[in-house]
């Protein structure tokens, strides 16, 4: 594998790390998959494109305003769609299906306005790449690194050095005995949702600037998810180490075997993971209780 | 050879020792009751004999067979019947069904059974039907076969759960504590109940309560656990007086 | 009466993949977005061997659901002794790795452009008599031993282990009947269109059918035909609606969710005692108000 691939691979890496760190967030405290995650990226991806990009200003602001959106698509999520099922105790399928169908309510109030078509974002920067070691790399990819990075590690330290976090942690890990220690288990699921929904408004961002705005961007979620699961479901290291791991993975098949076995090639690695290390690198936290 | 060998036991969860070392020897129609403060691991016992968690060490031998290492469902069907602390009773399946689906893994049709009333299915569905009417006559629930057990009081799902466990023909019967949230008069009925079983069905059984009363009065042997080790073993008077239950756990009642 | 006829071998070829979702998560309590994937698998499996092989159509069927139930094997393998969550992550990245794969073997696929030319041998009486088989199919599983031990499953999994039921297996067969099912409904679709397009089966088409199972009841068979037939009719005679149709039904089922989570039937359903007994109640009522 060359240089080349290796920094392409980590840069996609960042991204997905994003998406992968956005969906354990909600996994990890109400313990279940959040398949609106996807629409909700594609949601504030174009957001940002309409209400900012396409008035052409620069990257931040698309940035902070992806992030706001994603973030309040999130937490209105929460309200009307997960909300009443916790209170009611209802089983996890609900959560499930809850999820699917703000997905796809999101993706349908993007399609109204969208159509099929495809969207670009401006081009952000008039240089646009740069040498490192030989290496081309795009300065975009290397914003989106520092960025990602950076998002990475605010989100490590309020998780470990806050009291928020410590409320995080707390609750993600037994929500009944948090409430009783006088945690108000609503208000970390809101910030939870929060937090996991500015991931996703910057992963939804980077990918649209990435590749091109589509209806359909939402379903490279998948990639977060692969990641998840490599990584260890409800991990959040394992979800940046599986991340990292699957952008260079993906970096490699893409330019052995090409894109389209790329995304075959990624699913098959996945399945022998499931089949060789179910608990994932990281090892998944969630165990059920007798 | 005892029908139930449990040797040297030990379960660590992240550095917490949950069982530090329990070892027991239980005979057919005997009683052993397992009692102890909170987090005294009594559960993890049982979680690990039926295969819910895997023990770091030690075996678990049931009529001279290691199931130690086997999964869960494995174990049920080697002859360990079990209830939980926390009513696990299935939803959406009536009190017959619930009693049925113990029946379920030894009801010998095959998938096409599944999609088609062959005679086979039949005869087993008959089958089935039939031990599942016994043991809820045995539990005294016979009459209520086609409720939901949503809608039952907490005693009656218990006795449920101990039908749907006598439908696993278990050699060895787990109970975890049978009598939480029960009133006083269910739990007399629940104390007869179980003696009942264990002389009709002469199988081991395995008690966690903490109503001292119940175990004292039907147990042939004490454990007591504390912080996962096991401070004393005997018969209810011998452990009423042991000094170190009295300091651990009886002391606290005075 | 064209439309009519159009629109209900729609229906019953929904009600056929419906019946697989039924099975998958209204009795096991899983989740697949990727089920349309194995009606992909089933439309493009049949199809080809039909027009490149001249294979005859009943066991080109046959041989495509077997396919189907193969590779969901396969994908089903690793993920049926772990939490349910991850066959749902699973069957997503398969729908969208089988997406691709359309894509990529576009010589004998067609590609983009979709497989054309399938004869339109399918008709309506075939579908109806096929989706009343299906459906009596899953009553009869419903009421076996494995539809009691999936809902076991679904109830409490930890305790269906306690009661020796072997969870992977149970769940395997599940899963494994749910891709038959929609494999067949994807033979179906291919010969009565009498085209295959790669974008049939995306994501959201098997949201789309969890989506209806929900909507008349999780929990009830009779629920979930209905939410199925009634989801497939509404948006075919209010072509005004179909733009609109994604988030009407996400708002219906958002409401159904929160207040009214067993859905329109909750747990009931249509047998011959139940009808007596909700005759009896009606006739009472009628009785009733007649002595006012």
């Amino acid at each position: 594998m060359s240089f080349q691939t290796l920094i392409n691979g980590i840069s996609t890496g960042t991204v997905y790390a994003l998406i992968a760190i956005g969906f354990a967030l909600v996994f990890n405290i109400l313990k279940f998959s959040n398949f609106s995650y996807g629409a909700t990226m594609t949601a504030s991806a174009f957001i940002a494109y309409f209400l900012v990009a396409s008035k052409g200003w620069g990257l931040f602001p698309t940035l902070v305003c992806s992030a706001t959106a994603g973030a309040l698509i999130s937490i209105i999520g929460e309200y009307v769609g997960f909300r009443r099922i916790l209170k009611n105790h209802s089983p996890s399928t609900y959560f499930f299906v809850s999820s699917i169908t703000l997905g796809t309510l999101y993706e349908g109030i993007v399609t109204l306005k969208a159509g099929t078509n495809f969207y670009v974002y401006p081009n952000f920067f008039k240089e646009s790449s740069v040498d490192i070691l030989g290496a081309v790399v795009s300065k975009e990819n290397i914003i989106m690194l520092v960025i990602s990075v950076a998002a990475l590690v605010v989100l490590a330290l309020i998780i470990q050095k806050t009291s928020i976090g410590r409320a995080i942690r707390a609750v993600s890990f037994d929500r009944d005995t948090a409430q009783l220690m006088g945690i108000n288990a609503t208000l970390i699921i809101q910030v939870v949702f929060v937090i996991s929904g500015i991931f996703g408004g910057l992963a939804g961002c980077f990918l649209g600037i990435k590749y091109t705005l589509t209806s359909t961007l939402g379903s490279l979620v998948v990639k977060g998810f692969i990641a998840s699961v490599i990584g260890g479901l409800g991990s959040l290291t394992g979800a940046v180490i599986g991340a990292m791991l699957l952008g260079i993975l993906e970096a490699f098949f893409l330019s052995t075997i090409g894109s389209g076995w790329a995304t075959i090639a990624s699913f098959a690695v996945m399945l022998v993971f499931l089949l060789v290390r179910p608990q994932g690198i990281a090892g998944s936290n969630v165990q059920e209780k007798a | 050879m005892a029908l139930l060998e449990i040797n040297h036991i030990k379960k660590n969860f992240g550095g917490i020792k949950a069982i530090a070392d329990f070892s027991l020897k239980a005979e057919k129609g005997e009683i052993h009751g397992i009692i102890g403060p909170n987090g005294a691991g009594k559960t993890t016992i049982f979680n690990t004999i039926s295969g819910v968690y895997q023990a770091d060490s030690g075996t678990v031998i049931l009529d001279g067979e290691d199931i130690t290492r086997l999964p869960q469902y494995k174990i049920t069907r080697k002859g360990i019947g079990r209830t939980f602390q926390n009513i696990r009773i299935f939803k959406g399946l009536t009190i017959e069904e619930n009693v049925l689906c113990a029946f379920d893994p030894k009801s010998n049709y095959s998938v096409l059974g599944g999609l088609f009333p062959t005679p086979n299915r039949m005869k087993e569905e008959k089958r089935g039907r039939r031990l599942a009417e016994e043991y809820l006559d045995v539990v005294g629930m016979a009459d209520k076969k086609d409720e939901r057990p949503e809608n039952l009081s907490y005693g009656n799902q218990r006795k449920i759960e101990i039908a749907r466990a006598l439908m696993c023909q278990p050699k060895v019967l787990l109970l975890d504590e049978p009598a939480a949230g029960l009133t006083p008069t269910e739990v007399g009925e629940l104390t007869e109940l179980i003696r009942r079983i264990s002389k009709e069905f002469g199988f081991a059984i395995l008690l966690i309560e903490h109503r001292l009363d119940l175990v004292m009065s039907i147990s042939d042997l004490i454990h007591v656990q504390n912080f996962g080790e096991t401070i004393a073993v005997g018969s209810a008077d011998e452990v009423q007086h042991d000094k170190a239950v009295i300091e651990a756990y009886l002391g606290a009642e005075k | 009466m064209r439309l009519f006829l159009y629109v209900l071998t729609q229906v019953c070829i929904t009600l056929v993949s419906v019946c697989g979702i039924y099975i998958l998560t209204g009795l096991t309590g899983m989740f697949s977005l990727g089920s349309a994937a194995f009606m992909a698998i089933g439309a493009y499996v049949s199809g080809l061997l039909v027009l490149k092989l001249g294979m005859n159509m009943y066991l080109a069927f046959l041989l495509a659901i077997i396919a189907a139930v193969a590779v969901g094997y396969v994908i089903g393998f690793p993920v049926v002794r772990l939490r349910r969550d991850y066959i749902s992550l699973v069957t997503l990245g398969f729908g969208e790795s089988i997406a691709q794969l359309i894509l990529l073997l576009s010589q004998y696929t067609g590609g983009a452009f979709g497989l054309i030319g399938v004869p339109r041998k399918v008709n309506v009486g075939f579908t109806v008599i096929a989706a009343a088989l299906a459906i009596a199919l899953t009553a009869l599983f419903k009421t076996s031993k494995y539809g009691r031990q999936c809902i076991a499953i679904k109830s409490d999994e930890l305790a269906a282990k306690a009661m020796g039921i072997n969870t992977s297996k149970v769940k395997m067969i599940a899963f494994l009947l749910s891709c038959g099912l929609t494999a067949f409904a994807g033979c179906m679709y291919a010969f009565y269109v009498g085209y295959v397009g790669p974008t049939d089966f995306g994501w959201k088409k098997s949201a789309d059918w969890v989506i209806m199972v929900f909507f008349g009841g999780v929990n009830s068979l009779t629920g979930s035909i209905f939410g199925g037939a009634f989801l497939t009719f509404l948006p075919q005679y209010m072509q005004s609606l179909n733009k609109y149709r994604y988030i009407v039904y996400a708002v219906l089922v958002l409401f159904i969710l929160n207040f009214k989570p067993n859905g329109i039937f909750g747990e009931w359903e249509l047998t011959p005692r139940n009808m007596k007994k909700a005759l009896k109640k009606f006739d009472r009522k009628m009785r009733k108000e007649g002595g006012k």
